[in-house]
């Protein structure tokens, strides 16, 4: 690669000049992939506890439904369920965690209380009420588990370009110039001895 | 934004009697995969929770799209554990974090 380069000295000053750039460039990209890789590491531990979280809730949410269904009869949860008309919302949010743009999930009105669930006494039984109760805990953890999973991935994609541009300065770019700039100092010894050597034979004459 | 839920009619009640109305129950499997393109692609939707066993028979691509998905984010819940997450960073970092 390096052949096509001038060997002259303004050359090799503006390639020392690029080389001593470059690996300051590299030094911090490498702290800013260590940075994020840090950061992922914390969030993930986070992250495993927030999925077990919602897998527990997942179970005792599908068991009481199945309980509700069972006692009550499908067609009355069902009503129950066509009946309830407040939605939850999500709010999503930018944070930025070392460059990276990451979402952050709130919820309003994830959970609702007896009276705002718009069934009424008569319309419901302790098992409907559970059931939906624990179904807004687990709406809750989902928001919850969704904004960090969001974070993750934004984190991981960042982390993985992050990681390709310090590879390529470590292992492309650098060794190159550095190429270059021996063959320029080579290239320019090698003209000063030619230099030296044709003034030796013009005295000779 | 809301909060969109996809499977079957037993999967999707709970969610409906806690008040989430954008609930779809597919038929069949082309119904869903149209389905999901369509939530991909829908601006208002933020999270969007499915069915994990359901998760693990789409097809690959359709599957890589939705794990790679942000906004909104795609949710796998259910008693056998989601592992889209799991693979995305397996292959990100070259290592096996989640432990």
């Amino acid at each position: 690669m390096a052949l096509d380069i001038k060997p002259t000295r303004s050359e090799l000053i503006n390639l020392k000049r690029r080389i001593k750039q470059t690996k300051n460039g590299y030094k911090l990209l490498k702290m800013k992939r260590d940075g994020l890789f840090h950061e992922f590491r914390t969030l993930l531990g986070e992250m495993i506890e927030a999925k077990r979280d919602l897998t527990d809730a997942y179970v005792l949410a599908k068991a009481r439904i199945d309980l509700a269904n069972a006692i009550e009869g499908g067609l009355k949860v069902r009503s129950a369920a066509i009946a309830n008309s407040a939605t939850p919302e999500v709010e999503v949010e930018r944070r930025n965690i070392m460059g990276v743009v990451v979402p952050s999930v709130s919820g309003t009105n994830l959970k609702q209380a007896f009276g705002d669930r718009q069934i009424g006494f008569t319309g419901s039984s302790p098992y409907i009420d559970e059931a939906a109760e624990s179904f807004g805990d687990l709406i809750e953890k989902i928001v919850k588990a969704s904004e960090m999973e969001a974070t993750l991935k934004r984190l991981l994609a960042e982390i993985e370009s992050t990681k390709r541009r310090v590879n390529a300065l470590e292992f492309k770019v650098i060794p190159e110039l550095e190429e270059a700039q021996v063959f320029i100092q080579l290239r320019l010894e090698e003209m000063e001895r030619e230099e030296t050597f044709r003034l030796k034979r013009f005295k000779n004459k | 934004m809301d909060i969109a839920v996809v499977g079957s009619p037993e999967f999707t009640l709970g969610f409906q009697l806690a008040g989430i109305s954008s609930i779809y129950n597919p038929e069949d499997e082309e119904r869903l995969h149209s389905v999901l393109r369509e939530l991909l692609n829908t601006k208002g939707v933020g999270i969007v929770v499915i069915d994990s066993t359901v998760l693990s028979t789409l097809p690959e691509r359709l599957s890589m799209r939705l794990s790679e998905s942000v906004s909104p984010t795609v949710l796998g819940i259910g008693t056998e554990e989601d592992t889209t997450l799991r693979e995305t960073i397996r292959k990100a970092i070259g290592v096996d974090l989640w432990k």
